[in-house]
């Protein structure tokens, strides 16, 4: 109950309010829809007031699409009110209700009844659509589209070209999305498809986005000076095509039906004047004008039926028609381009309906390409279109003096040269050449016909000719004659001065002095250096007052040394005046220095090699660099920047193996190196001369030694060697048994060991002469303590130093049998002892050496003593064996080896040499008989040579 | 009447059936080809397939049915076939949306002439070969004539789909004429089966 009562309460308040503001609510409201610009039309009748509050719904989902306060006029005639509205949305996407009210101020009146828009997705529309269709906006615009699916149809989703897109809900069956900034479409329009959930294509919408048209540049002009012809540029691409969407054209509101893709041009029949040009499609239109006088845009047609009515070797004329009449009357301005094999120009002649001209300056022999083109002489505007080519063919003229020049192979023999004359030089096909020499002295000439394949003729200078003269021949004549001089005395190559030449990359400069004597110019000829038989020799022209030149040819290449020569012309010779060489681009050597070898001097090793043949330097040689080659790498040793000198040395070498590597260098770089091994052998020679030197040396020391003794002979012998003073024998020798005294060392004890055997043929003591001691070489002599030593005959006297003491009157024996060592054996025992020592050595030598008897000539007292025949022990058979390996005489005190072979008395080894020497002093004991004669000579020498290598004085 | 067709010129018709399934087979290529230059045109995302009842209408071609019957079903159907692309070509002048697409429109011929050759050898093969058959008048489908009341969509929809039958009844025609050749394969399948059938395999 109290809810019903308020619910009463409010709307009587409610109606109370309305009846209040006295506004009454909008009558008849009406909807237009205007789908394709998806307006909507409402219109109302008897609202007094000017304001009104417009709602509009989705009908389907209640969502409020538009609730605003607007303003409607009423429209006098018709006393309603009307108001548009600009749906985003399709209007046939879904149902739209609208409802009304009028305000006046806070006053606002009932609202009017609703309408509604139905919309295509009502359920008696069962098809699926999408809106909107093949609509055609501007690139940059925002479109909302909607898809209405089938009736029991699933939406799945929405593409926009293959992107897919998010969708809004509009109604039960139908889905929209909106998409900005649209780019522009392909030629068939942008797609937006609607597919099920099983991604088949339910329906879709193509919407087609580009540009309105913007021509530019119209101009307007006349070829016949009668009609109209309109250009323009097509200007932004539109992006719209096909029938319905392309751009359309209107000249002066005429369809320019032909104005389509690149083609933008239409005409009219007459010249107005003025034109307008109307471009237009479904997105806008464009407007272009332009205005002119006739005369002022005047561009002639191209020329036909081009004739040439004369032909000549030099010129011919050129006629053509024009199309209109009307050009008779027009100053025509007109091009004639004329192209031959190689060249192309082009000539203007003027005049009023120009229709023919002569050309001039034509080659003989040529073949031609013509073409005209005009345009008004007067208020000229445009050249008209080319017409077509006409060709033809000049006629054949004599050809013209060739270039000749006179080329020296060699003092004598010479070649005349003539350069082939080109297609413009010869006027018609050569025939062939004829050279004719001349000898004005004797007024006599020689002509010769050479083919056209010759160009050059050998001749011999020392002959009588004196010039030489060349003419060219084709089917319309000779040429004029070309002259060379035969020089009587050949300029001297050998004094001119050659200096190098620079290709700059077009050719060689060339300068030089001016020459006095050049009357006819200069003449450059230029050839391979390294060539020397048929070269090729080219040749250029110098005027007489040039004195420089850029020497240009086809025939130049890398690495090739050209020589330049420069000749001074004149009527009577010609003059070498300078000489260049030059390499276009220099390259490096092509090979390397040839016989390189080394030479080993001590540990010096001195390269040395051969300059690069001229064809292999491929440039000016700079020098060369040595290099120590350690297996890959390459060590510089020197830089030689003299190329003319070819030898190295290389000093201070370590014995050892060395690789050399020597490389020419130019301006481009090395060569790739010539290597040379050498292995330094030890200094042989040097050794072999120190030796030499050494020995030479002793040689000499010797012979001034030699010399020196040999003068001083006497002294050497004196000092060396003293007479020993030959034994006084008192008396008659022969058996007288005396006392030969010998004065022993006091302090030297000598057994002498003496053989057994005793020699019966020498009973009797021996005089060895005085003479016969010097020639001993096995004795000693003490010159400072001459020997007082007393030798017996056989019997010793009782009570000497010996007494007591049989045998010691052996030592005597001993000491003769010293005299040959070969018999007797002397041990030395007890040297430097006391006598006292002396008797039990004696015990062990009881024999007298019976063999020393019959030992070597010479003196030998021991053996003269009495023991030999009265030795009872010893029969006379045991003194007539000689002992076997026995030695005749003692040993020297110097051997204590008794059976020592080394014994041997003979041998320059032994110090003693063989000899008995006193123990007290180094004086021999048993001196040589000097009166042996044979054994003088030789016993005095070896004596001498012996003591002076041992030392000994 | 087959029985005795077959025995009088058995090797020549082998050799039209052969010959028959070879063309149909490159057609079915071609037409494979159109489709995806047109897809490519169109910006139709690969994964969409266009519904509706099918353009072209022949009863369905069951195993039940004479080899005969089974011709004339194909040659009706290919025949269909050819009538939609020419007016799908035709519309395609007529609105003449143009733009670089040399591809496509020499791709269009090709079909269609290539179509024109298939029908013709389809035809000799019939039992009343040789241009004496009495055919069937061409079914009145409705959807034989562009539908789409000037809707740029709908026409581009309607040569989508003219372009899916081709695919479908060219493929038809290649499998069906090989199940009619007595070898089941096309000589050049025969010398060729290798390639071939990698090469439907990268499709």
């Amino acid at each position: 109950m109290p809810s019903l009562f308020l619910g009463i309460l409010l709307l009587g308040l409610r109606v109370t309010e309305s009846q209040a503001s006295g506004l009454a609510p909008p009558q008849q409201v009406r909807l237009d829809a205007d789908t394709e610009a998806q307006k909507l039309l409402v219109t109302w009748e008897d609202g007094r007031a000017s304001t009104f509050d417009v709602e509009i719904l989705r009908t389907e989902l209640m969502e409020i699409v538009f609730n605003e306060t607007v303003v409607a006029t009423e429209d006098q005639s018709t006393g309603k009110h009307q108001w548009n509205w600009t749906s985003p949305v399709p209007l046939e996407c879904t149902s739209l209700s609208v409802k009304v009210r009028s305000r006046d101020g806070q006053d606002v009146s009932e609202w009017s009844s609703q309408q509604i828009l139905p919309g295509l997705d009502l359920p008696d529309n069962t098809d699926s659509q999408m809106y909107p269709e093949g609509k055609t906006v501007p690139v940059g615009s925002n479109m909302t589209f909607c898809c209405i699916v089938k009736e029991g149809q699933q939406f799945g989703s929405l593409l926009y070209k293959d992107t897919l897109v998010k969708e809004t809900m509009l109604s039960r069956r139908t889905y929209a999305t909106t998409m900005t900034n649209q780019g522009p479409s392909n030629p068939s329009g942008t797609n937006v498809v609607c597919s099920d959930e099983k991604k088949m294509i339910i329906t879709g919408a193509v919407v087609f986005v580009g540009y309105p048209p913007m021509p530019s540049d119209l101009v307007c002009e006349t070829h016949d000076l009668i009609s109209v012809d309109c250009q323009w540029s097509k200007g932004r691409e539109t992006y719209l095509f096909g029938m319905a969407r392309q751009t359309y054209y209107t000249l002066n509101g005429r369809n320019c039906s032909k104005a389509r893709d690149s083609n933008m041009r239409c005409g009219l029949e007459q010249w107005d004047g003025n034109w307008t040009l109307v471009a237009r499609n479904l997105l806008g239109e464009f407007r272009l004008t332009d205005a002119a006088e006739l005369g002022h845009r005047v561009r002639p047609v191209a020329p036909v039926n081009l004739t040439t009515p004369e032909v000549y070797s030099w010129n011919a004329s050129v006629g053509w028609l024009w199309k209109y009449n009307g050009y008779e009357r027009l100053s025509l301005i007109c091009q004639v381009q004329r192209t031959s094999h190689s060249n192309s120009s082009t000539q203007t002649y003027t005049g009023y309906g120009l229709n023919t001209v002569v050309l001039k300056d034509l080659q003989p022999d040529e073949k031609y390409n013509v073409k005209v083109r005009c345009g008004s002489q007067k208020n000229f505007w445009k050249w008209g279109e080319w017409s077509l080519p006409l060709s033809f063919q000049t006629k054949m003229d004599r050809p013209v003096a060739p270039d000749i020049w006179l080329w020296m192979d060699s003092d004598n023999l010479g070649r005349v040269l003539w350069k082939p004359l080109t297609k413009s030089e010869s006027h018609g096909q050569i025939s062939g050449y004829e050279v004719t020499l001349w000898s004005p002295e004797e007024n006599s000439q020689q002509t010769l016909t050479l083919p056209q394949s010759m160009y050059s003729l050998p001749i011999n200078v020392t002959d009588r000719w004196s010039k030489v003269t060349v003419t060219a021949r084709n089917p319309a004549g000779v040429s004029l004659p070309a002259n060379v001089v035969i020089p009587r005395h050949l300029p001297d190559a050998e004094d001119t001065t050659i200096s190098k030449v620079t290709f700059n990359g077009s050719g060689f400069p060339l300068s030089w002095v001016a020459h006095a004597n050049a009357s006819c110019g200069y003449v450059v000829d230029w050839y391979n250096t390294s060539c020397t038989h048929d070269c090729n020799v080219e040749w250029t022209r110098v005027a007489a007052d040039n004195t420089n030149t850029m020497v240009q040819s086809s025939n130049f290449f890398a690495g090739v040394r050209y020589t330049f020569s420069l000749y001074a012309c004149s009527s009577e010779s010609t003059v070498l005046l300078e000489r260049w060489h030059g390499y276009m681009q220099e390259l490096v050597p092509s090979r390397t220095v040839p016989r390189l070898s080394p030479n080993q001097e001590g540990s010096d090793v001195q390269l040395t090699w051969d300059q690069i043949p001229l064809e292999h330097q491929r440039g000016f040689i700079l020098g060369y660099t040595v290099y120590l080659t350690n297996a890959s790498h390459l060590t510089l040793l020197a830089n030689i920047t003299d190329p003319q000198l070819t030898n190295h040395t290389v000093k201070n070498l370590v014995l050892g193996s060395y690789k050399f590597t020597v490389k020419a260098y130019n301006a481009a770089g090395e060569d790739g190196g010539a290597t040379v091994s050498i292995s330094l052998d030890p200094y042989t020679y040097w050794l072999i001369m120190e030796i030499l030197v050494a020995l030479g040396t002793m040689t000499c020391l010797l012979i001034i030694i030699t010399i020196a003794c040999y003068r001083k002979r006497k002294w050497v012998k004196k000092a060396f060697y003293p007479d020993i003073p030959e034994p006084k024998l008192p008396g008659e020798w022969g058996i007288t048994q005396g006392t030969l005294d010998v004065k022993p060392s006091p302090h030297s004890m000598v057994h002498i060991v003496e053989d057994s055997v005793w020699d019966s043929s020498k009973e009797a003591l021996v005089t060895v002469p005085e003479e016969d001691e010097e020639g001993t070489g096995d004795e000693e002599a003490d010159t400072d303590e001459p020997a007082s030593l007393r030798y017996y005959n056989q019997v010793v006297e009782e009570g000497s130093s010996s007494r007591g003491r049989p045998h010691a009157s052996d030592s005597s024996a001993s000491s003769t049998g010293s005299m040959d060592s070969g018999h007797t054996d002397v041990t030395y025992t007890g040297i430097q002892t006391s006598a006292c020592s002396l008797a039990p050595m004696a015990h062990f030598q009881p024999q007298p050496d019976a063999s020393q008897c019959a030992g070597g000539g010479g003196y030998r007292p021991q053996m003269q003593s009495a023991s030999c025949p009265e030795d009872p022990q010893t029969g006379p058979e045991e003194h007539l064996q000689p002992p076997v390996g026995s030695f005749g005489g003692y040993q020297p005190q110097c051997s204590w080896k008794q059976d020592s072979p080394e014994a041997d008395g003979g041998g320059l080894d032994q110090a003693c040499l063989g000899s008995p020497t006193s123990v007290t002093s180094s004086q021999f004991l048993l001196p040589y008989d000097t009166s042996e004669e044979g054994k003088e000579h030789q016993s005095s020498a070896s004596t001498w040579f012996h003591n002076l290598l041992t030392g000994k004085p | 009447m087959a029985g005795t067709r077959t025995r009088r010129g058995a090797g020549s018709e082998q050799s039209r059936t052969a010959r028959a399934a070879a063309l149909a087979e490159e057609l079915h290529h071609e037409c494979t080809l159109l489709l995806d230059l047109y897809r490519k045109k169109e910006t139709f995302a690969e994964e969409l397939t266009v519904g509706g009842e099918s353009l072209v209408t022949v009863p369905p071609l069951s195993s039940q049915l004479s080899p005969n019957d089974m011709l004339w079903r194909l040659y009706s159907a290919l025949q269909q076939c050819r009538n939609l692309l020419e007016r799908a070509i035709g519309r395609e002048e007529a609105v003449g949306n143009g733009g670089d697409r040399a591809q496509y429109e020499n791709q269009k011929k090709t079909v269609r002439d290539r179509l024109g050759h298939l029908l013709a050898s389809t035809r000799l093969l019939l039992e009343d070969g040789a241009g004496t058959a009495a055919f069937t008048p061409e079914p009145k489908n409705s959807e034989i004539d562009y539908p789409g009341n000037g809707s740029p969509f709908a026409l581009k929809l309607w040569i989508y789909r003219i372009f899916n039958e081709l695919e479908h009844w060219t493929l038809t025609a290649s499998k069906t004429l090989k199940a009619l050749h007595p070898d089941g394969a096309t000589p050049k399948e025969r010398r060729t089966r290798g390639r071939a059938r990698g090469r439907r395999t990268r499709r």
